[in-house]
């Protein structure tokens, strides 16, 4: 077999050009695999890092109900029946809207968030990124007061909303008392939080409940737990009404979407392996045409079939080989790139996109098989010639 | 012992629909040692004669043995290794592959042998000093005279250490000198034993032969 590469080398480098731009498209092909499958692993490695931040001990109970629609949805008297579900540490209630606002004369529709003021912190503290920038978290006893994300600080109205300015949510007052800092995720850093019962009660909406979180004890089972909860909720209300989430469930649900967009990115970059490919299966066809005479001489002085094949196709696979490492090699440094750019934009730790071994090996594999399955064509024809025409060339 | 034996041997190329009759029941039996010489007009089936006699191309009708076998029944690779251990080719156009060296020429048909490379480059500059281009062994075919690019075809055809070599008008490119040159290499070869088979147009040449076979419209004619 080395001797077959030996003089595979020798015949590359003899037509160095033709060599080098075959190579090209075997060399963009493999890029772009890396760099996309790299690119995609990353986006799903965050996004579950983000996911597990909030903790697999959760259970999200959402009202399907349209706002305005009839028909009940989740209301308060639920909040407190899942108080006593076995297995539950407790439960927080949310009231979720978008809402006109009003900070110096601007108006805005903002998302407004009401939390039970109690349940605030400990509620979204251990959710990934939820932390304080300035201030504090909403309090029990808090009435008119706002807790805001760092955009509605920072740069979504006007002016700069600072600590202790008001602001006005359906024409009432909030005085800030806490900023959010940045979280990454651009709706909630354009939220802010308020206290539940103040805001149903501006809504005139004293009852309802768009979300439920719920924690479940330590070394509690979040499925069983999920189950009590779901029995208890079907005894008021049709299955149409809510929807019940474990955060394990959150995971598997954006992760397997994550798989598609990967498959997908790497479909588009292995169409571009593809016709690397085809590269190499136009260039070997054209040696072998230009090597007529040659295969002649190579059969008259005793090659069997069998060696004249083997020499094509090791000729087509290195074609695969090199255009892979060096392909591997502009895909890391893209995907090193990438990570660079993530980190100054997005900020540290977004988006960390990965060149695995895996992936390395996988794509080595891959391009050495493009490599000979596109040479198995050329070599076939080599074979196929008779020696003596072959020589008559 | 015949090295070489046809029987009764016709050979028809099909082009498209007409079958061009190129040898038309020829038989003739070479001996080990020979030097035999085949003379004819072009298209009179000499080219056609050594393609049978040298491997290179079975019979339409009667039997080709070479070295006792016969090769109308051989499969293509049997075909290859029959002529990589027996048979040395030499060309009139030479032949050489352009980007190998004038060692790694003279070394290819060792290497499908399977021969290990340091035996091969080894027997290699061996016989390429022998045929006096000690000198030329990293010159690519390119930098070589027709003389020089023929010796190195003779030492390749002599790789394998084989007992027949066929010569195609291997004079035929080259001035009346490097001409002279090869055909007595082929003499001395003779002489060690090899049976040399050489197809040529010169007259000269054929006489020195021990026999000329005279060939016309597919036949044998003396």
């Amino acid at each position: 077999m080395l001797q077959y590469i030996e003089l595979s080398l020798k015949n590359l480098a003899y037509q160095r050009m033709r060599a080098l731009l075959t190579l090209l498209g075997v060399i963009i092909g493999i890029t772009a695999v890396i760099s996309m499958v790299s690119i995609g692993t990353g986006m799903t490695k965050a996004i579950e890092e983000q996911f597990e931040a909030f903790g697999t001990n959760k259970i999200i109970i959402s009202s399907t109900m349209e706002f305005g629609a009839k028909g009940r949805g989740l209301v308060d008297a639920d909040v407190d029946d899942m108080e006593d579900i076995v297995g539950v540490a407790f439960v927080s209630p949310m009231y979720s809207v978008s809402t006109g606002s009003e900070f110096k004369g601007e108006e805005k529709v903002i998302t407004v968030w009401g939390l039970d003021p109690g349940k605030a912190e400990r509620t979204f503290s251990d959710v990934g990124g939820y932390r304080l920038y300035r201030g504090r978290w909403l309090e029990p006893g808090d009435r008119n007061v706002v807790v805001i994300g760092y955009t509605v600080h920072d740069d979504y109205f006007r002016s700069r909303v600072e600590l202790g300015n008001n602001i006005k949510i359906q024409g009432e007052k909030f005085r800030v008392v806490g900023i959010f800092a940045e979280t990454g995720d651009p709706d909630h850093d354009k939220s802010v939080m308020v206290n539940l019962d103040r805001i149903r009660e501006l809504l005139g909406r004293e009852d309802s409940v768009t979300a439920i979180i719920v924690r479940v004890k330590d070394g509690a089972d979040v499925n069983i737990v999920r189950q009590r909860i779901e029995e208890r909720l079907k005894n008021r209300h049709e299955d149409a009404e809510f929807t019940i989430l474990t955060s394990q469930q959150l995971i598997e649900a954006i992760s397997s979407s994550l798989k598609v967009v990967q498959v997908v990115f790497g479909g588009i970059a292995a169409v571009s392996l593809v016709v690397g490919g085809i590269g190499i299966a136009n260039t070997m066809v054209m040696n072998v045409m230009e090597r007529t005479r040659e295969i002649g001489i190579m059969k008259a002085t005793g090659a069997t079939n069998s060696q004249v094949m083997r020499i094509f196709l090791v000729e087509s696979g290195i074609f695969g080989l090199v255009g892979g490492t060096i392909g591997i090699f502009f895909g890391y440094l893209i995907s090193r790139a990438i990570n660079a750019a993530a980190e100054k934009y997005l900020g540290p730790g977004m988006l960390t996109t990965a060149v695995t071994p895996d992936m390395v090996a996988t794509a080595l594999v891959f391009s050495v098989c493009v490599g000979v399955i596109s040479g198995l064509y050329p070599a076939y024809r080599a074979v196929k010639l008779d020696p003596v025409e072959a020589l008559r060339a | 012992m015949d090295v070489v034996r046809l029987q009764d041997v016709e050979k028809v190329y099909t082009m498209g629909k007409v079958k061009v009759p190129a040898l038309r029941g020829v038989s003739l039996s070479i001996e080990k040692g020979e030097y035999v010489s085949i003379m004819g007009p072009s298209g009179s089936g000499k080219s056609t004669l050594m393609n049978m006699i040298g491997a290179l191309d079975r019979p339409t009708r009667g039997k080709v043995f070479v070295e006792g076998r016969d090769i109308s029944r051989m499969s293509d690779d049997a075909l290859a290794r029959l002529r990589r251990e027996n048979i040395g080719f030499i060309f009139q156009q030479f032949n050489l592959i352009p980007r190998l060296t004038a060692l790694e020429n003279v070394e290819l048909p060792m290497w499908y042998a399977g021969v290990p490379k340091v035996k091969r480059v080894r027997r290699a500059a061996e016989l390429l000093r022998l045929v006096g281009l000690g000198d030329r062994l990293r010159h690519r075919p390119a930098e070589l005279s027709g003389g020089q690019m023929q010796r190195v075809c003779i030492a390749r055809a002599l790789a394998n250490n084989p007992d027949i070599i066929m010569a195609d008008e291997p004079t035929g490119n080259l001035d009346t000198k490097s001409g002279e040159d090869i055909i007595s290499i082929l003499e001395d070869l003779n002489r060690q034993g090899r049976t040399i088979i050489m197809v040529t147009h010169e007259e000269e040449f054929a006489r020195r032969a021990e026999r000329t076979i005279y060939i016309r419209d597919g036949k044998i004619v003396s």
